[in-house]
């Protein structure tokens, strides 16, 4: 009875009830369309830091990461690339030979780290070729290719088929010059990355820093890194561990290691959905409280009669937050119908930023963004409605087990 | 053993500032079965008197036994209990759940009172049927004349089977022939299942069919007539 009772309040003032059942279902909207924002361009960005800089694991000598030195390359690369090619859950797996050096042109040098790669490989872990803007892919034919992005050919005022000189450190710490012709530029939209990589081909950096002097201590192959792309993100730690327990001489570390920006976005999305949820919690509690002061004070003389034929104060509590929770009820839905649907709507097209290209690419953000809702999301903003309904109803509900029958039934 | 007792009642509004004296060492003892009318002018005391016996108010001074219990050692909470399980209330203005209709109405504190299923039907046919209103069980209240509604809250006070109904004005907003039906109602329901009614009124058609009529004068009783 309580509940048909409160149900069938809501919907005695109609009008009055819609207004405030449009105004939540419009918050939730807001709010599930910037927490879909927020998400689309916080999981943009993990994607593009994965796919173009640092794939979903990297092997490396234990020195490696404290200092590029030649030296610290992997002696049993082969073993870990065998090991790989026996995991299903590996996607892909590329081999790279890193060094840090300079790289020059007659009208400018920049500081850069020159990463040689197996072109073919490379392809199926990163997006490199497909970020060339201008020119083309390493060829089969030519030894001496170097792929620079847009900006370091700006920086060096070079362009395609132009020449520049890499200079770097060989195994005996001899310093080495190597003229290298551009064959393509590269535009990844992360300024930081782009401006701070070269990429040639592995086997031609890798016979340049072959030692001249001690001819016996060169390895087979000067392999500095291993980027492993997975097919699932959720794979990621059981591999990692297969990996530390297989090559306990080795560094495995994962991109959130890797990349401390990306662990803090993860575990900032959360604590920015929560600053999120609870601002609109906030600006939802005072609409609905003054809606259901309204209601309880219109009725008070009913509460009062309510009373005194012998409804006790806790039903009458229960009324007046059931009442509460009914218009949650009947707006949360609705507010993340909408929601959804903006996102459905959006998952093709996504929103165009591209008049914010610039400050965005700084960030390594993708000029469109693909807004993203999980069923988590959907969740907590619906435990949010119920959360704040609930608040929201306590002081009206005190009000009205506050008042003295004998008063109430007096009221005209 | 008296349904009513009630001894020195007093009962003064603002005490601190403008004393207003509603009741002043009121005395009274209703037995089981009368049909008592409580008489005077605007501010004699009548609605005052009517909230202390219906433990809606308490007294300032003095002692009401209701059934037995002195209601003054009774919380908020009980009382709402006592009420509900002891005393009808039939209002000037008839109050209903707008949002119920009739049966739901009539059923409602047999409901509070967790009553079966089976019997609050049973009592609600019965009841509807006793006021006339039978065929109108589905109508919400907004769709009853004054006289009906008010025939519900009296179904509604009659259907937990309280020890007895108060009835603050009940025939106030009523026409001629809808107070002589309600009247007819409460009478029959009092002399056919010995039902206590006592009214708070200046009605005069109420008055003429009382059988006992309490007059308060400012505040006290001025005559206690038996008919």
């Amino acid at each position: 009875m309580l509940l048909k009772i409160a149900w069938r309040n809501i919907w005695r003032s109609k009008t009055r009830s819609f207004v405030v059942i449009l105004s939540i279902a419009m918050g939730v909207w807001a709010l599930a369309f910037i927490l879909s924002f927020s998400l689309g361009m916080t999981y943009s960005y993990i994607e593009n830091a994965i796919r173009d800089q640092w794939s979903h694991l990297q092997v490396h000598h234990p020195g490696f990461s404290e200092d590029k030195l030649v030296k610290y390359y992997i002696s049993n690369a082969d073993e870990v690339l065998d090991s790989l090619a026996g995991m299903p859950e590996v996607q892909a797996v590329t081999p790279r030979t890193i060094v840090s050096g300079m790289v020059s042109s007659s009208r400018g040098a920049s500081g850069v780290e020159v990463v040689g790669v197996d072109p073919e490989l490379e392809t199926a872990v990163t997006h490199l070729e497909s970020e060339i803007v201008e020119g083309g892919y390493f060829s089969q034919k030519r030894k001496s290719e170097i792929i620079l992005s847009r900006r370091t050919a700006e920086r060096l005022k070079v362009g395609l088929r132009n020449r520049v000189v890499v200079t770097f450190q060989n195994l005996d710490g001899t310093i080495t010059s190597v003229a290298f012709r551009v064959v393509g530029l590269f535009s990844t939209g992360n300024m930081l990355f782009d401006e701070g990589r070269v990429f040639v081909k592995r086997k031609t950096l890798q016979s340049h820093l072959m030692s001249s002097e001690n001819p016996s201590e060169n390895p087979g192959e000067f392999i500095h890194e291993i980027a492993i792309f997975l097919h699932n993100t959720d794979e990621l730690l059981p591999v990692k561990k297969r990996l530390q327990a297989s090559f306990g001489n080795l560094q495995v570390q994962d991109y959130r290691e890797l990349s401390p920006d990306i662990e803090l976005y993860e575990s900032q999305i959360q604590l920015s959905n929560t600053i999120m949820i609870t601002i609109f919690m906030l600006a939802l509690i005072f609409g609905i409280v003054n809606t259901m002061l309204m209601a309880v004070l219109e009725r008070y003389r009913e509460l009062g009669m309510l009373m005194a034929i012998g409804m006790n104060k806790p039903k009458v509590f229960a009324m007046v937050v059931l009442e509460t929770l009914f218009l949650g009820m009947v707006a949360a839905p609705l507010g993340l119908g909408l929601g959804w649907l903006t996102v459905f709507l959006l998952k093709d097209n996504g929103i165009d930023l591209s008049a914010f290209a610039k400050g965005m690419e700084r960030f390594g953000l993708d000029t469109v963004v693909y807004p993203l809702l999980s069923t988590e999301l959907y969740l907590q903003i619906a435990v949010a409605v119920f959360v704040t309904a609930l608040l929201a109803s306590l002081y009206p509900a005190l009000k009205a087990i506050r008042l003295r029958p004998v008063e109430a039934l007096q009221k005209v | 053993m008296p349904i009513i007792e009630a001894h020195g009642l007093t009962k003064t509004y603002n005490p601190d500032k403008v004393p207003v004296h509603a009741l002043r060492g009121v005395d009274l003892t209703v037995e089981k079965g009368e049909f008592t009318a409580i008489i005077g002018p605007s501010g004699s005391g009548k609605t005052t008197l009517l909230n202390i016996i219906g433990g809606l108010d308490r007294p300032t001074e003095g002692k009401i036994r209701v059934d037995g219990i002195d209601l003054s050692t009774l919380t908020d909470n009980q009382l709402i209990d006592f009420r509900q399980k002891n005393i009808g209330f039939v209002f000037q203005s008839y109050n209903l759940i707008p949002v119920l209709n009739v049966a739901e109405n009539t059923e409602f504190v047999m409901l509070l009172q967790k009553r079966p299923k089976p019997e609050r039907e049973r009592r609600v046919e019965e009841l509807l049927k006793a006021v006339g209103l039978e065929d109108k069980m589905d109508k919400r209240p907004s769709e009853l004349s004054g006289g009906q509604q008010q025939r519900v809250a009296v179904a509604r006070a009659l259907a937990p089977k309280p020890s007895f109904i108060l009835a603050d004005e009940p025939t106030a907003n009523l026409d001629s022939k809808s107070a002589f039906n309600l009247l007819d109602i409460m009478e029959q329901l009092n002399r056919e299942e010995g039902i206590t009614f006592i009214f708070s009124t200046h009605d005069s058609r109420v008055i003429e069919r009382a059988r006992r009529v309490l007059s308060l004068v400012d505040g006290e009783i001025a005559k206690d007539e038996r008919r």
